[in-house]
């Protein structure tokens, strides 16, 4: 309908400069409804519930007050977000490590072979992931499967403390995280042109030149993707801390939840989360300044 | 032409808009009538006795679960659609206080005549015009005799330095504070800022040597061997001891915190006499006996109790010697002081 001819080029232009029509804000209003319900209006309430009180039963009571944001800001909750910082990196580490090689594995694998490994994958997910982080717990503990075998195979004396530690939190984060890390990387391995590689070989490069000046620039998108991926929802993620970790091993996560749970301090949460969400926004801000410059 | 366009879009977008709004309506119409809405603490309420309501009544039930008093009164207030909660004697009397329960109707639940006399006078709601009891029990230590040879009797015994993450506690700020009040000799209700301060000072010395915090199941990490010594429900003692002899219940010199879980209906129920229909099933004693061998807290049932097998009424923590009964007390009210306690738990978990 709208084939733009050579002489129509003056109102095709006219038509941009002027305001978007109804239609069009017909067309994107979804969208913009979507934003508003699910983005903007619970922003709002949260940087506006932090400055709220509450009452003996948990209601919140509007009256303006700094409290809520000047805990957040004393000890011990720096520290115990600079923890999740750590376990979210460390997470994204291991992750990385691990999903580098099975992602771009599965990438250069022939298509029928890709699918199926994908697959396999994806088969963990279709069991809930409380249901795995409890395995885990069975599998760990002192008197746990682990212990058991290796108790039983002579490898160790004395039952090992492994569950309700923080590597327990970090392995329970690596194990449901994994596949966000392999899905980017396998579709960025998928896309590189082999021709690229073998004109690595041809020019005289060895595997490690190939690798480190054509193959991981070509597959930089993917690590970057897989990296948002999995630091992000680590770094807010709960439950698998207080499974894991015994409740002793808090995440910044957990303090949240918690605020809007069992501590029923809805407004202390809120002040909480608004301050993650602007740790989070200084954080892109200075990444995509660097990667600018 | 762009006027036929236009038009099939803004129809098309009409239609979505309608059908959007059509999905959002349909089920909460249906919902009605043959449903129940129970939000009740995890572990407590057994499968078996919602399905044997489901089949006797035809009304389907919904089951959400919390871990602490605190985390329902969030959801119920935050505009949570139940009709029947399990709150504890205390929480009872914040919700009576702030007129958020509705009295149950007269005549509609007619076994509370099984109800052993002493639960149907509490203080939380005399009569039972608001509740009925559900289970009554206590909070308690128990201790993994095979690893543990100090004989424990108090609190004081349990937070010993060579202990040290060896050890379960609930994930319950109000109990934390209540145990450390009692070894100064302090009444638990009594929460000023003095006596907070009080209780700081101890539990930042009990806190660090805390393994694992859990409300829902601190029998899980003694039963692994995670730990040696807990400090958990009555309930999970009994069925630590069910489990094996090793685990040892034993009652607080200092004195132990007890509670009666109870059954009410918020104001806002929809389904009003469907949970009045459930309050007055759980009460006939076969019934009641089910829960009881699944979760053996304190039944006040007597007519159940009569049902029990001989071992599960021996079973000291389901059953405590009046003895031991005389050294329990319970919480009551403490309105916006609940937060205090919140925060300083917080804080000092965090740290």
């Amino acid at each position: 309908m709208a084939v733009p001819t050579p002489l129509k080029t003056d109102t095709a232009s006219s038509v941009l400069k002027t305001r978007p029509g109804l239609v069009n804000w017909l067309a994107i209003s979804p969208l913009l409804l979507w934003l508003l319900l699910f983005v903007l209006i619970p922003t709002v309430l949260l940087v506006v519930y932090g400055f709220c009180g509450r009452d003996g039963l948990g209601r919140i009571v509007y009256e303006f007050q700094w409290d809520n944001y000047l805990r957040a800001l004393k000890p011990p909750y720096p520290e115990i977000f600079l923890r999740s910082v750590i376990f979210a990196g460390l997470t994204t580490l291991v992750c990385l490590i691990l999903g580098y090689p099975v992602g771009y594995f599965i990438g250069r694998s022939p298509e029928k072979v890709r699918n199926f490994l994908m697959m396999l994958v994806m088969i963990p997910f279709w069991t809930s992931f409380l249901i795995r982080t409890y395995a885990w717990i069975s599998i760990l503990a002192q008197e746990g499967l682990l212990n058991g075998l290796l108790l039983w195979a002579k490898v160790i004396s004395e039952p090992l403390q492994m569950l309700y530690t923080p590597g327990a939190v970090v392995l329970g984060l690596v194990y449901n995280f994994l596949p966000f890390m392999i899905l980017p990387i396998y579709t960025a391995a998928e896309k590189l042109d082999n021709a690229l590689v073998e004109a690595a070989y041809d020019l005289g490069a060895g595997p490690v030149r190939a690798f480190s000046q054509v193959i991981l620039p070509l597959t930089q998108s993917g690590i970057l993707a897989g990296v948002m991926l999995v630091f992000i929802p680590s770094l807010g993620m709960f439950a698998i801390s207080g499974l894991m970790g015994g409740g002793s091993q808090q995440m910044i996560g957990d303090v949240i939840e918690k605020q809007f749970g069992t501590a029923n301090n809805r407004p202390f949460g809120a002040a909480l989360g608004t301050l993650v969400l602007i740790a989070f926004a200084i954080g892109l801000w200075l990444t995509s300044r660097k990667q600018k410059s | 032409m762009k006027n036929t366009y236009f038009q099939i879009l803004f129809r098309g977008y009409l239609l979505a808009m309608l059908a959007m709004i059509a999905v959002a309506i349909v089920p909460s119409a249906q919902a009605q009538s043959k449903q129940l809405n129970l939000y009740c603490w995890s572990e407590y309420v057994p499968q078996s006795v919602i399905d044997k309501f489901t089949e006797a009544t035809g009304i389907k039930v919904s089951v959400e679960n919390y871990a602490s008093n605190e985390e329902m009164l969030q959801k119920l207030l935050g505009g949570g659609n139940y009709d029947l909660i399990q709150p504890s004697n205390y929480t009872v009397e914040a919700l009576r206080k702030a007129d958020l329960l509705a009295p149950i109707s007269e005549g509609s639940v007619p076994n509370i005549k099984n109800i052993a006399p002493e639960f149907t006078e509490l203080d939380c709601d005399k009569g039972n015009k608001y509740t009925v009891p559900w289970m009554a029990g206590h909070v308690a230590i128990v201790v993994n005799t095979d690893k543990v040879k100090d004989d424990i009797k108090s609190y004081n015994d349990v937070f010993q330095d060579k202990f040290k993450k060896r050890i379960v506690v609930l994930d319950d700020s109000r109990e934390l504070v209540a145990w450390a009040l009692t070894t100064r000799g302090i009444d638990p209700n009594d929460i000023t800022d003095e006596n907070l301060e009080k209780a700081r000072e101890i539990l930042s010395k009990w806190l660090p040597l805390v393994k694992v915090y859990d409300s829902d199941s601190p029998k899980t990490a003694l039963i692994n061997g995670d730990v040696d010594l807990g400090i958990v429900w009555s309930g999970e003692g009994a069925l630590l001891q069910r489990e094996s002899k090793k685990f040892k219940w034993i009652i607080p010199t200092e004195g132990a915190d007890a509670f009666v879980d109870l059954l009410a209906i918020p104001k806002s129920a929809k389904n009003k006499e469907n949970a009045e229909k459930f309050m007055n099933f759980i009460l006939q004693p076969e019934i009641s006996v089910l829960i009881s061998e699944d979760f053996p807290y304190t039944n006040p049932n007597l007519e159940a109790r009569k049902l029990l097998k001989p071992e599960d009424l021996a079973n000291p923590a389901s059953y405590p010697s009046a003895e031991d009964q005389r050294k329990m007390h319970f919480f009551h009210d403490i309105g916006t002081k609940a937060s205090d306690i919140d925060a300083l738990i917080t804080d000092l978990k965090g740290s």
